[in-house]
């Protein structure tokens, strides 16, 4: 079979097309071939070796196809079956053997690219928007980086649960998107104080959740933000790590609450997994969660998918087609 | 009238026995002649000058008595009803005015002293386990400082919720009081180390909350026997302040959340100050909260009262009766 091969981190250009043996499953194994798999940035961080992981190795953690072997343990998928994972190294190449429990399963009415698309980034806004912070009809959310991979559906979430979405995004092409995707303020933090306009957009109140992905850049006024008793929800960094927290700031701020989550925690058993992309998968069947799939490349051109990711010019999913 | 003032912060002794005139309420102030008026370490600070008030000043904030004339604005109280408050400088007096949004009726069935004991540790315990976290019958919560003022209070009404409670004590003396008010594990934290113990007592599943007073000495390990996605709520700092804190712990240790709420804040609308006190009076008349009253001053012996809180003799409450 086709894979993605890299034999030593550095620049996209390590990243090989090479022939490997079909996989094998071991007892609690399933094999998938891959219909689309995931370009995302935790893939470019194996590649560079920020995460550690030994080489040879096939990166890529997403994806969707069909089962094409099981061990003889698996109980929870059958050959045949179009499934949907995260987490699973080795998922640029036509085929992809990990553990069956990670694999959930694909309603008909949702693409093989869509279901690829939804993983990571679509369950990530489901826990954001359900779990870490139960979002109610009436309530008002700051979303930061609202035209991101993430943003982009916690948007859409967010007003699909009745809340008022205020989104922040760095251009005027980029409100854009934020709007299409529902946010009802959105505001451009190069041109705009997103503290002021945001105190001013609820009328000095403050909103309820801070949804923050960016991290350093944003933490800190986004505390100033919320209302008394809200609730900032860190789940990243993208603009780098948060300073240490003195925590009487909650108090001094009006008895804030805050977390710092990561997907894992909200898809912990096997349970909770299939229910959620569950939930994902009809949204995106009722048409009420649209991924915005900004470009398929062949497997072959992964390299320039991650030129293209590390630019940030695409707005959107990137995904491979092996 | 018969008043306690400090005119220079400093130790007990720079509160001074003084006469003043009885104060004229405010149009939106009610005076109350008070019955009982509570001791607690806010006021401490106010007398050493750690948190700063202009001078000469009433000490005291918390207290119960008699309504004797009301300001020409104040509509739902007359002379006559008895009330309690929380928050207003003035109650080492034999007279305060208090504002009357933050005055509530005392209803019957519930004394004077009863009434003054449990303003500030009544309702503190009861919007931390109602309102911060709402604590649910079968869930597991650690409460630090279980025997002490809000401790047992804590720890009374999360058993009559029908949590199972786990406290930490310093002394076999103290693991007795918390054990009388419903604690199911108390913990000697002086002879066992607490983060193992607790560990060991959920199966190392770990508590869906921590109640933390203590701060600096507890905070970290607090966070470590939290369940995933569990709560810390900070509410204060007996062993000091917590230092700053990298977030980044909070996803590590499970995708955690951490509050530091105050009472001000959970009583600053006069729905919720009704709506907490009324809740607590209700417990203390039916006898599902039980005060410990054990140490009552006359108020000329103020500075005995704060030796004595100072030294941590004394378990239970403290007041003065003017």
């Amino acid at each position: 079979m086709k894979a993605i091969r890299v034999e030593r981190t550095g620049g996209p250009e390590v990243m090989q097309l090479v022939d490997l043996p079909v996989p094998e499953p071991k007892a609690n194994e399933a094999v998938v071939r891959v219909a689309a798999a995931g370009v995302n940035s935790i893939d470019a961080q194996f590649r560079e070796g920020v995460f550690k992981t030994p080489v040879p190795f096939v990166p890529g953690q997403e994806g969707a196809g069909v089962v094409t072997a099981i061990g003889s343990g698996v109980k929870c998928v059958k050959v045949g079956d179009r499934v949907a994972w995260s987490g699973t190294l080795g998922s640029y190449a036509e085929y992809v053997v990990g553990l069956a429990e990670s694999k959930v399963p694909v309603p008909s009415s949702v693409s093989d690219e869509d279901a690829a698309a939804a993983m990571l980034q679509g369950l990530t806004a489901h826990y954001l928007c359900h779990d870490a912070y139960k979002l109610k009809p009436g309530d008002t959310a700051l979303v930061h980086a609202a035209a991101g991979g993430v943003g982009l559906l916690v948007v859409q979430m967010a007003k699909s649960l009745g809340a008022r979405v205020i989104g922040t995004v760095s251009s005027e092409e980029k409100a854009s998107f934020a709007r299409e995707a529902g946010a009802d303020e959105v505001i451009v933090f190069t041109q705009t104080d997103f503290e002021a306009e945001t105190k001013r957009l609820t009328g000095g109140k403050g909103v309820d959740v801070v949804y923050d992905g960016v991290g350093k850049a944003t933490f800190a006024k986004g505390l100033n933000v919320l209302r008394s008793r809200g609730m900032l929800v860190l789940f990243g960094n993208s603009s780098g790590p948060v300073p240490p927290v003195d925590p009487v700031t909650l108090s001094e701020k009006g008895s804030l609450y805050m977390a710092r989550t990561t997907l894992a925690h909200f898809t912990a058993t096997r349970d909770e997994l299939v229910a959620r992309s569950g939930d994902v998968f009809s949204m995106i069947a009722s048409g009420s969660l649209k991924p915005k799939i900004a470009k398929t490349y062949p497997l072959g051109d992964a390299a320039q998918a991650h030129r293209d990711l590390g630019a940030r010019k695409l707005t959107g999913k990137l995904l491979l087609i092996p | 009238m018969k008043a306690i003032q400090v005119k220079q912060p400093g130790g007990p002794e720079a509160m001074e026995l003084a006469d003043l005139p009885v104060p004229q309420p405010k149009p939106n102030e009610a005076v109350a002649k008070l019955a009982a008026a509570g001791v607690n370490f806010i006021d401490v600070y106010f007398r050493e000058g750690r948190y700063k008030a202009p001078l000469p000043l009433v000490l005291g904030q918390e207290g119960a008595g008699e309504v004797t004339a009301v300001g020409s604005e104040v509509r739902d109280l007359k002379v006559g009803d008895r009330v309690a408050w929380v928050g207003a400088f003035g109650s080492y007096a034999e007279y305060s005015a208090v504002p009357a949004d933050r005055l509530v009726r005392i209803p019957d069935g519930v004394s004077d002293q009863q009434a003054a004991a449990a303003m500030l540790q009544g309702m503190t315990a009861h919007y931390l386990l109602y309102s911060t976290y709402p604590l649910k019958r079968g869930e597991t919560t650690l409460i630090h400082a279980a025997a002490g003022g809000v401790g047992l209070l804590l720890t009374q009404m999360a058993h009559n919720i029908g949590a199972r409670v786990i406290a930490t004590v310093s002394t076999d003396e103290k693991a007795k009081l918390a054990r009388a008010a419903g604690a199911d594990d108390v913990i000697l934290y002086t002879q066992s180390d607490f983060e193992i113990e607790t560990r060991r007592l959920t199966g190392n599943k770990g508590v869906d909350v921590v109640y933390d007073s203590v701060g600096k000495t507890t905070f970290e390990k607090g966070l470590n026997v939290l369940r995933p996605r569990g709560m810390m709520v900070l509410f204060g700092g007996s062993s000091g302040a917590v230092p700053p804190y990298d977030l980044i712990g909070l996803a590590h240790k499970g995708s955690l959340y951490v509050t530091r709420p105050t009472l001000m804040n959970y009583t600053a609308s006069r729905e919720d100050l009704v709506a907490h006190s009324t809740a607590v009076f209700g417990m203390i008349t039916s006898g599902k909260l039980k005060l410990r009253i054990d140490h009552t001053y006359p108020l000329a012996e103020a500075q005995r009262a704060h030796r004595e809180l100072e030294g941590r003799k004394t378990t239970g409450k403290l007041l003065l009766i003017p």
